[in-house]
């Protein structure tokens, strides 16, 4: 190796504020230090530590101090694109960001990555699923990387009872590439004096873990028509009753013979809209919920936070009496915007009794007035996904979709209805009246749904 | 001095002595230095990067108090430049230090009138270049500052000797040239991890111990006040001035590299040296341990030049190429001009190969190199053009990722206020609404994306003086308890009040600069040495005669939405004050952590609050989120086989804050949530009550599962 080609390790790890990548770099360059080898560290943390992206640099001559007779190594502050031996990241997204900026790079690059995701707000706050597709990220980094190794390093690291930046130091010391050995990083680990065997051990677990360790199946959605009417039956048969549940199954009936997307598409969403959260179900739902006692016989006390407003008092109520309110409330603003906030604790007697109280009503359900209500529009939208269905069966999946831009509750919901009803009639009703250019309105319902599925707090301008 | 970070360890660092081996950051380098240069006080106002500065001496309370160096915490910038006055009247040595061209801003007043008389004692302005990658804010740099006032411009390596080096030359170039001097240092140089052979702490002469008996005779030539600031503009330039390149001659400050290449050369500022020579190892034209095939000259004093120096290294060269960052090339003109003047022809590149503006990484110097190279007929071995690297990623990618910027942290104080602000536009439309400078200027990122304007630290009330009187609706402002007292009380409310405006202003009162750091500010509940300040906001807006003043506790959004109603609508005419009130969350868990520990040990009732989600009433809307972004709140896999989108979730990161739970109430959100509160050490009352209570319930669900 001549003088003009020896070039250091270079290392970049990629984390979130918070993470320990600061020890991280203290570690590695400790180990340095204690086996002679120059190092250089640097990081940008600023501002960057409260929960955001960042990185720490560091830079390693391949030969120790004494063999240089005097000689220093001039070591750059920061990574350049095309030239970092390891990439370390603690998440996944952030790999991916290490592969955008150009840091990974087939000739030389080791990519160890975790491959769990902490979402970015972006993808937490989309309506829907705004999730980044995490394949298409697992298959950038093993197409770029000279070697790559992903695995979920947060699950290794609680497995171990350690923090990441020992499982990732590990990882790092696991590609051979670092000019000191395993005992020098062990040891600038103990001279830390901080969680020592906690973080030996994901040191260990982090050099383990070399092959990538399968990913747990999330709990995917049914596809099959069978199981989700299945599934469907017994939600509804616990939500009302067995008639109930034999009712979804009439309305489902005319959809079977037909195209089989119409038909998993209505049945999802007809399951759904039939299981409708009401206050009886809320309170259904929260009774089944009883914390067990602590391991050691202690306390736990268990708070639910409700705010019914008018709107949701309404909905089990007799509907000449609801009708009545409501009607009040078009012209009453006090009154419609009255709101019931409580806090109740459902560990107590009381509390508990009053939420068992209303999951009691359930009988009663059919002659409240927020069924009347949603069985008609179900019957309306049945009747759209029918006739779109007929004139393109991308049509009708697309109508049957479009249900679920009613979510939530309150206020949410309010606007998700009201949102429904515009796309509906701005593209969806067009297209079922002229029967013509079905693709058109397929792709115009889908952007507004989109629109409307982007900023869930607007509602969708008209049309 | 920081709440967040104790520097016991890096305390022991500043005691080294001759022949030992200091270890540790760049800017802790320069602590040291500042003591071994036998410094006699040290002020400034704390931000990244140099807050370690300040916070590492406050740390080391003690050995000050031996060496009798006098520590101050400043209020802001401009006191801070103003300490420098000692060094006017009196031959002692002095340094202060703050975050980066904001706070010169802030201090251009005492820097100004500091300048112009001059000092007697050295006098050093330690100075964060927060320029590119990293970079938290506007983007210009110190050295027009510099110009401008005719003071000096270290911009050193960022080589932890070279660093040290150049604080001990700082002082006495200072010194020989009666002018303070700033030594700048980029974000990575402060943060550099590297080490240096430490030299024994000198104890001023004159210090906090052994003080002087006499103040100064008096003596107008120090004042600058006409008509002396006339001669001083002149001795700027006349004395001072080629007294100081005499020192940076006779002392080598800038440093001059022969390679062989003889008929070409690079000039470079100090702070891009390494990663220059980085570049030319890669391009095959220097080895890895800075011997360079291209003569270089290496300008580690900025400001002034020596124009001798510049045509001594020029004058047998064909072509030239300048490296300075940033824009407009100050140097490069001066370079130009000096070389026109002494008739040298060589041909100077700069600008014209190099980026206009923003930082010079890699990626931008390997492009400037090459088309220099070109230029003067070096061949190179050709290095993959850096940006195709980039585009292989996103290639790869196929689309690009989202970003990640800071936010507020789990259990937060501030991200309540900015829910209920959200709550409250839903009502009553949006509003105009004046930023600041602090963790609170994060709003402006999603999901609150709130902020109209950013003006300053602690300039929001008085950025919103102009724009109140046109708005039907009332402009809110909001700022900082550190901002408050940093500007705001002045700039902003008296301003106000004296103009008898009609703003909301909405001060974040969590006991902290938290975003720096969390040093203590002069309403902190205990600050440096558990001295207890004692200065409230409430009180002080009380004297001041703010009448409409209301303090909510933040977590309350319910609350805060309907004060906040209550100040858009009521009649009262003046500024309304509303204080926010929530101390910083990393603060209050580092203390409670260690409260808990002590009290479960001790056998003590405690109780560990945490939010959850029902997984079976999430619908996936995600309007909870939309409200809140905090970091444990997140979303993972639904459950439910029928449901696609996956469901909000929260982690064991959650501190129990209770936003969650308030935002139910206050915007009517699903019914979701819910809070467990584990009890540790319970009675026997307790539990007795709870096993009672569980049997009930017990029966009680039995019966209603009929």
């Amino acid at each position: 190796m001549t003088d003009a080609q020896a070039r250091p390790v270079t290392l970049l790890v990629a984390a979130l504020g918070g993470e320990g990548g600061g020890v991280l770099t203290d570690w590695v360059v400790a180990a340095a230090h204690a086996a002679g080898y120059p190092v250089q560290a640097t990081s940008i943390p600023g501002v960057a530590q409260r929960t955001g992206a960042t990185t720490y640099y560091m830079e390693i001559w391949p030969e120790p101090t004494s063999a240089l007779n005097g000689k220093r190594p001039v070591f750059a502050l920061a990574p350049a694109q095309g030239e970092v031996d390891i990439v370390a990241a603690t998440e996944l997204l952030e790999a991916g960001r290490c592969i955008m900026n150009g840091y990974v790079t087939p000739d030389r690059t080791h990519l160890i990555a975790s491959t769990h995701r902490t979402y970015t707000t972006l993808e937490k706050m989309a309506p829907g699923d705004g999730r980044l597709d995490a394949d298409g990220l697992r298959k950038a980094a093993e197409a770029l990387a000279k070697k790559s190794m992903l695995a979920d390093l947060g699950e290794v690291a609680s497995e171990s009872g350690a923090f990441i930046n020992a499982v990732v130091l590990g990882a790092i010391a696991a590609t051979g590439l670092l000019p000191m050995g395993k005992d020098a990083l062990e040891e600038a680990i103990r001279a830390t004096g901080k969680a020592v065997n906690g973080n030996l051990k994901g040191f260990q677990a982090g050099l383990d873990a070399g092959k990538q360790t399968a990913e747990a199946d999330a709990p995917g959605i049914l596809e099959d028509l069978d199981a989700i009417v299945a599934e469907a039956r017994e939600r509804l048969a616990d939500f009302q009753d067995a008639a109930y549940a034999d009712q979804y199954e009439a309305r489902l009936a005319p959809f079977r013979d037909g195209e089989p997307a119409v038909a998993v598409a209505v049945a999802r969403n007809l399951a759904q809209r039939m299981a409708y959260g009401d206050i009886i179900r809320v309170a259904q739902t929260k009774i089944r919920k009883r914390p067990q006692a602590a391991a050691d016989g202690g306390v736990v006390h268990v708070t639910q936070y409700f705010r019914p407003g008018l709107a949701e008092i309404c909905d089990i109520l007799p509907p000449a009496l609801a009708k009545r309110w409501l009607a009040r409330a078009e012209h009453d603003e006090w009154f419609a915007s009255k709101q019931w906030a409580m806090e109740l604790r459902t560990t107590t007697i009381w509390g508990f009794a009053r939420l068992s109280f209303l999951a009691k009503l359930k009988p009663l359900r059919r002659r409240t007035y927020r069924y009347g209500v949603e069985q008609n529009a179900i019957d309306a939208w049945l009747d759209d996904v029918r006739r779109a269905a007929v004139l393109d069966a991308e049509l009708g999946v697309e109508a049957a979709e479009m249900s679920r831009l009613i979510k939530g509750y309150g206020k949410t919901h309010a606007r998700g209805t009201r949102n429904f009803k515009r796309v509906r009639e701005s593209t969806l009703l067009p297209a079922l009246d002229n029967g013509s250019d079905t693709q058109n309105a397929v792709r115009e319902s889908r952007k507004a749904v989109d629109a409307a599925r982007s900023d869930m707090r607007a509602d969708i301008a008209d049309a | 001095m920081s709440a967040e970070r104790s520097f016991a360890k890096e305390v022991e660092q500043l005691r080294l002595g001759d022949g030992e081996t200091f270890r540790g950051e760049g800017i802790l380098a320069v602590t040291k230095a500042l003591l071994q240069s036998g410094v006699s006080y040290v002020g400034g106002y704390q931000g990244a990067p140099v807050s370690h500065l300040i916070d590492v001496l406050v740390d080391a309370e003690d050995m000050m108090a031996e060496m009798g160096v006098h520590v101050e915490t400043c209020t802001n910038e401009a006191s801070a430049a103003a300490m420098l006055g000692a060094s006017v009247n009196y031959p002692i040595r002095g340094a202060v230090t703050w975050k980066s061209i904001v706070g010169t801003n802030v201090a251009s007043d005492g820097l100004s009138n500091l300048a112009s008389p001059g000092v007697i004692g050295g006098a050093l302005i330690v100075v964060g270049e927060d320029y590119g990658e990293g970079a938290s804010v506007i983007q210009e740099r110190t050295h027009a500052v510099a110009m401008k006032s005719s003071m000096w411009l270290l911009d050193p390596r960022p080589d932890l000797p070279a660093i040290v080096d150049m604080v001990e030359h700082g002082f006495a170039l200072s010194e020989a040239s009666n002018t303070p001097v700033f030594l700048e240092l980029r974000i990575r140089a402060c943060h550099v991890q590297g080490e240096f052979l430490a030299k024994d702490n000198v104890k001023p002469a004159v210090n906090a111990r052994d003080g002087l008996t006499d103040p100064a005779k008096f003596d107008y030539a120090h004042l600058p006040h006409p008509p002396v600031t006339y001669t001083q503009e002149i001795a700027k330039v006349t004395e001072r001035l080629p007294k100081a390149q005499d020192y940076i001659v006779k002392h080598g400050l800038n440093e001059v590299f022969e390679g062989e290449r003889a008929d070409i050369g690079i000039i470079v500022q100090g702070g891009l040296y390494n990663v220059l020579m980085r570049r030319l190892a890669v391009m095959g034209q220097a080895d890895a341990f800075g011997n360079s095939k291209v003569p270089m000259l290496v300008l580690n004093v900025t400001h002034p030049l020596v124009p001798d120096q510049i045509i001594e290294f020029c004058k047998d060269k064909k072509s030239v190429l300048m490296l300075e960052e940033g824009n407009p090339e100050f140097i490069e003109h001066q370079i130009n001009s000096a070389l026109r003047k002494s008739g040298v022809d060589t041909q100077l590149y700069g600008k014209d190969v190099m980026p206009p503006a923003g930082e010079y990484s890699a990626e931008a110097l390997q492009q400037g190199l090459t088309t220099f190279f070109e230029a003067v007929g070096i061949d190179h071995p050709s290095a993959t053009p850096k940006a195709d690297l980039r585009q292989a990623g996103l290639d790869a990618l196929g689309a690009p990722l989202p970003p990640r910027p800071p936010g507020f942290c789990t259990g937060c104080p501030e991200r309540p206020v900015y829910a209920a602000i959200k709550v409250l536009e839903e009502e009553v439309g949006k509003v105009h609404i004046s930023a600041d400078i602090g963790c609170h200027s994060f709003a402006t990122f999603e999901p609150f994306s709130l902020g109209n304007s950013i003006l300053g630290f602690g300039m929001s009330l008085a950025s919103a003086a102009a724009v109140a009187p046109f708005q039907k609706k009332r402009s809110i402002s909001i700022m900082g308890d550190g901002g408050f007292w940093h500007n705001g009380l002045t700039s902003g409310v008296i301003s106000s009040l004296l103009n008898q405006g009609d703003s909301i202003l909405i001060i974040m009162q969590n006991g902290y600069t938290s975003a720096t750091g969390q040093q203590f500010i002069p309403s902190s509940a205990k600050a440096r040495g558990d001295h207890v300040p004692g200065m409230t906001i409430g009180e002080t807006l009380s004297a001041l005669g703010v009448s409409w003043l209301r303090t909510v506790y933040t977590y309350g959004v319910s609350n805060m939405v309907d004060t906040l109603r209550d100040a858009l609508t009521t009649p009262h005419q003046g500024l309304k004050v509303i204080i926010a009130d929530g101390e910083c969350q990393l603060a209050k868990q580092r203390r409670v952590r260690q409260e808990r520990a002590v009290s479960l040990k001790k056998g003590e009732r405690v109780v560990l609050p945490r939010f959850d989600v029902d997984a079976d009433i999430c619908t996936g809307d995600h309007a909870c989120i939309r409200l809140s972004g905090c970091p444990s709140l997140t979303i993972a896999p639904n459950p439910d086989p029928l449901k696609a989108d996956p469901i909000a979730s929260i982690t064991d990161t959650c501190v129990g804050c209770g936003l969650c739970g308030a935002v139910v109430h206050a915007d009517g959100l699903c019914p979701s949530f819910y809070m467990t509160e584990t009890v540790m050490n319970a009675g026997g009352g307790e539990r007795f009550m709870s096993t009672l209570r569980q049997g009930v319930i017990a029966m009680m669900a039995g019966a209603a599962h009929d």
